[in-house]
């Protein structure tokens, strides 16, 4: 740990300091690099352009926001922070209510639900495996799509995790037919309006939303009031 | 009084922000911390962290994509 | 003329909107709405919710394809649909061009607010918890069908109950890799 210690009036006149850079052209630059490929996707199949663009969106809201999944599991514990998990807790809430209205929509028209693969069921390995991914994402400092984030924020230590998070992947392909006889092939998928009805399963799940809510909040002032 | 630098260049979170935190703990009142950072999330969620237990916080950007948070442990 | 196009840009440095909506970072809260904004879209116009770790593998194996490996017998590419993945390449895969475009949009975004920098690796240490966590969340991804988007953000969201065991499953391993974290990668 490099550390060291200086009057309080020399950092103030930090004449040395280098003069920052202005970055903007290359931003823009960026900008009309991506509206390129997506012009080029589009001659392929619009479904890749579309592809494409939301994946810049869900990026560029990620860096700004600076949304991460890993800190809305791990700050609980390790900082007593619960301001990314409630911001979380405000997306699932949000997604639920819009996701459950286009499903209800395709239902009742008498039409296959869409997003149903997502709906998968659950075994002692959806635990194992979430245990696992919760241990990754908090040592390599990023989820899935915050690796992806941070690869293009310019970190080589998550440009890294990526690589090893496809390896990873590939292995788990490997084994996954052991796991899916043995293991998975004994859970069920369980898509909770099956089980309360539409309005049940989304009141449900709003109301376990909002008591996690309130939860993180009195957990933060608590955790805050004693550390003093 | 002092001015004690913390190099977390190069750090990903949340090793920023528990650094921070056990270093102003060894600090007497009155000192200054001042946490050098390159991680983007780590800008945000220090001077969160610092402000919400009462510190006087200052965050200044030194370079394009590098700041540093400065902590005053005022109680 | 450059001298007229560094003054626009030093300029709009200076400029209310560019540091309201470019330059400072949105709270978390708008970004937990804009999320869940285009999330919708996605759902509504692909018919899928949006997820990432799944394409991780496809990625695995067009590798281990190029080395002269072949993962047609195994199980979890044998269905007809992922061997058409397979088969058209990466260029054709919709979901690898979502995953590229999340790095491209926060490289983008980095650079309009004009912060990139490239963060070298500082440790033997980073390198071990980079590679270690990323093999764990590979290998766990596919275990749980999916990751903190698909398995967790779009499961629960879809009212499936396999997300909130995801959730729980996860948020222990948050807790035991922080333990990790402060005791040997710090």
């Amino acid at each position: 740990m490099a550390e060291s210690n200086r009057a309080a009036t020399s950092r103030r006149s930090s004449a040395n300091r280098k003069p920052k850079k202005n970055q903007i052209p290359f931003g823009f630059a960026a900008v009309f690099l991506f509206i390129a490929v997506a012009l080029w996707l589009n001659t392929k199949s619009s479904t890749l352009s579309l592809f494409w663009m939301t994946g810049i969106a869900f990026g560029f809201i990620l860096q700004k926001g600076r949304f991460c999944f890993t800190a809305s599991m791990r700050d609980p514990y390790l900082t007593g922070s619960t301001s990314m998990t409630r911001a979380v807790i405000i997306a699932l809430a949000l997604t639920t209510i819009s996701f459950t209205a286009i499903k209800y929509g395709y239902a009742s028209a008498g039409l296959p639900i869409p997003g149903m693969s997502y709906v998968v069921p659950i075994s002692l390995a959806t635990l194992i495996g979430a245990f696992m991914f919760g241990v990754g994402m908090v040592i390599a400092g990023g989820c899935a799509s915050g690796t992806l984030m941070r690869v293009g924020e310019g970190f080589y230590m998550n440009l890294l995790a990526m690589i090893f998070f496809v390896i990873g992947s590939l292995l788990g392909a490997h084994d996954f037919g052991w796991w899916k006889e043995h293991i998975i092939s004994k859970g069920t998928s369980i898509f909770l309006p099956d089980v309360f009805g539409w309005m049940g399963a989304v009141l449900l799940q709003l109301g376990v939303l909002l008591a996690l809510y309130i939860l993180a909040e009195e957990y933060e002032k608590k955790r805050g009031a004693s550390s003093h | 009084m002092k001015e004690v630098i913390l190099d977390c260049l190069g750090e990903a979170c949340p090793v920023p922000l528990v650094k921070a935190q056990n270093k102003l703990k060894e600090l007497e009142v009155g000192d200054v911390l001042i946490v050098q950072i390159d991680h983007s999330c780590a800008m945000k969620n220090l001077p969160e962290w610092a402000r919400k237990d009462g510190y006087n916080v200052e965050v200044e950007e030194v370079d394009d994509g590098e700041w540093e948070v400065i902590i005053e442990k005022n109680k | 003329m450059e001298k007229k196009e560094t003054k626009f840009f030093d300029q709009l440095k200076n400029n209310a909107y560019y540091i309201k909506w470019l330059k400072n970072p949105f709270t978390y809260v708008t970004a937990a709405v804009l999320l869940s904004l285009f999330q919708t879209i996605t759902l509504a116009v692909t018919k899928e919710p949006w997820g990432v770790s799944g394409v991780f593998a496809y990625w695995g194996a067009w590798v281990f394809e190029a080395f002269g490996g072949s993962v047609d017998k195994w199980y979890y590419f044998a269905s007809s649909g992922a061997q058409a993945v397979l088969n058209d390449g990466f260029i054709n895969h919709a979901g690898t061009w979502r995953n590229l475009g999340i790095i491209i949009g926060a490289l983008t975004a980095t650079l309009l607010a004009s912060g990139f920098k490239i963060k070298k690796i500082k440790s033997k240490k980073q390198i071990i918890a980079a590679s270690l966590g990323g093999l764990l969340m590979g290998y766990g991804a596919r275990l749980a069908f999916g990751c903190n988007i698909g398995a967790l953000y779009s499961g629960i969201a879809s009212l499936s109950l396999s997300g909130w065991v995801f959730a729980i499953g996860m948020f222990f391993g948050a807790i035991v890799g922080s333990k990790l974290l402060v005791k040997f990668f710090m």
